[in-house]
């Protein structure tokens, strides 16, 4: 078996594959088939897919008994596969369990003893298998001898005279393999720790960190504009391996970036803009002292007054007195944000989720 | 080095003529005659208006406890005679009455549909289930 090491996703990223850390139940003829890993040996890759435990379930066609261990053929009708399964303790001691049934003792009477042999009776019958027999075993998969085994963490022997097990077994594992191991899932290391974003919200995310790293109280849409252009100088490299790259300039996609960006901190209530004017202007929310003071000095005021003495201001009315003294653009995910600020400060105190109060 | 036997794939009772000789085969059926003296079983099964014999060789797992008129389930190699046609050599036979023998087939139909799905998409990884 040999694997491309350029194929195999580093094996920093694998624990990050939820398949790696459960039992695939993967068809024989796969688990047969799987390419070791070059990196680390034990560890398979089934369709990019990490993967060192399986889960299987087949009919016993070949066993062979050792001291220490059996050695069952298991075949669920697409491969068979030497399963390598290790006696316990309890297994190895041959006085019990294969010995005399236990003695009469008075029915109704509680015996631990006669329990417990019967206990290790009935795992053993479990464990002891005859070809033909339906044997379910959970492990890691190894190679010996150049030969693909499961070395079993648990096995054991499955009733199933109706073939109920088998069947659900059988409608079971397609679906399993068409949601999780056929679908390819992505590795990418990434610096950013966002492998998975669009361009958009990558650029979104860099221009809040901007923001909080800077402490920007507010700023004009071309002092940011400089943050994004990586951004875009990556899509265009990557358009540009297309043959028909013949979208938008690099400046039109990067405006037209940025404003979408500022929608979205502005849907978000991150930023504002105080006045609508030609100047874009935009006021970093939680950075923004006049807003601050303007709440809570609305807060403080209205709490004095009889009608909201009791439950406190709501937050439409607070939103409404704000938009009156302060700015009319203020939106409601802005105002959001400048009473959770205010509220970690103790400035205000939430009587309810809509009531603020201030002493 | 253990030498395993080759994967034995489910096929239908109605499948088994056109296999050929050495098959590794599993499938299933009522089992309506038994020769212990030959050591000979019959299996069969409705299917499409029709009735479907299987014959099964049984040396190699007598005894066995013959329940005439109960559904078998039969691992083993296929044989050819002529003019006989193809008896399976049986590794297991195991009585499994009271099978939900439609939802068997469902099952079986699902497989094949999967394997066939998943050659069409790619030739990596997968092989048809028949390559021994």
């Amino acid at each position: 078996m040999q694997a491309d090491a350029m194929e195999e996703p580093p094996s920093i990223l694998w624990g990050l594959d939820p398949i790696f850390s459960a039992f695939a139940r993967l068809y024989i003829q796969d688990i047969l088939q799987m390419t070791e890993s070059v990196q680390i040996p034990g560890i398979y890759f089934y369709n990019s897919h990490p993967i060192y435990k399986v889960d299987v379930l087949g009919t016993v066609v070949y066993k062979r008994e050792r001291d220490n261990f059996f050695c069952y053929g298991v075949d669920d009708g697409t491969g068979v596969i030497n399963c390598l399964c290790w006696k316990g303790e309890l297994l190895k001691d041959k006085d019990d369990g294969t010995g005399t049934a236990p003695a009469p003792s008075d029915p109704g009477v509680f015996d631990p003893v006669v329990e417990l042999k019967k206990l290790k009776q009935a795992q053993q019958k479990r464990c002891r298998l005859e070809i033909g027999e339906l044997l379910r075993v959970r492990g890691s998969v190894k190679t010996f001898r150049q030969q693909r085994e499961i070395s079993a963490s648990v096995f054991y022997k499955v009733d199933d005279p109706l073939m109920a097990v088998q069947i659900q077994w059988m409608m079971d594992v397609p679906e399993l393999y068409r949601e999780c191991y056929d679908k390819t899932f992505e590795l990418q290391s990434d610096g950013h720790g966002e492998s998975a974003g669009t361009p958009l919200i990558k650029a979104t995310n860099l221009i809040k960190d901007f923001i909080k790293q800077k402490s920007v109280s507010r700023f004009r849409p071309y002092d940011v504009q400089d943050l994004l252009q990586p951004l875009i100088f990556n899509q265009l490299r990557a358009a540009s391996a297309e043959p028909e790259a013949a979208g938008p300039s690099g400046c039109q996609q990067l405006r037209q970036l940025l404003k979408e960006v500022l929608q979205i901190l502005q849907d978000e209530g991150v930023v504002y803009r105080r006045v609508k004017a030609q100047d874009e202007v935009y006021h970093v929310t939680e950075q923004d002292k006049d807003l601050l003071i303007a709440v809570k000095d609305i807060i403080r005021e209205d709490s004095k007054r009889e009608k909201y003495s009791e439950k406190g201001c709501h937050v439409l009315h607070i939103l409404s007195a704000v938009r009156q003294r302060h700015s009319l653009n203020v939106s409601a995910a802005a105002l959001e944000l400048v009473l959770k600020s205010l509220e970690c400060n103790s400035d205000i105190v939430s009587t309810s989720d809509k009531h603020y109060t201030a002493f | 080095m253990t030498m395993l036997p080759p994967h034995a794939v489910f096929h239908f009772p109605w499948e088994l003529n056109c296999l050929g000789e050495g098959k590794s085969v599993r499938t299933f059926g009522r089992l309506s005659c038994y020769e212990a003296d030959t050591s000979r079983a019959t299996l069969s099964c409705q299917h499409a208006s029709k009735e479907h014999h299987v014959f099964v060789r049984t040396s190699f797992v007598e005894p066995f406890n013959p329940i005439i008129g109960a559904q078998y389930l039969v691992l083993g190699e296929t044989e050819t005679y002529e003019g006989f046609g193809v008896m399976i050599c049986a590794r297991v036979l195991s009585c499994v009455d009271g099978v939900n023998i439609a939802l068997l087939q469902k099952a079986i139909e699902g497989q094949r549909s999967f394997f066939r799905e998943r050659e069409h998409t790619d030739g990596g990884v997968a092989q048809p289930a028949e390559a021994i």
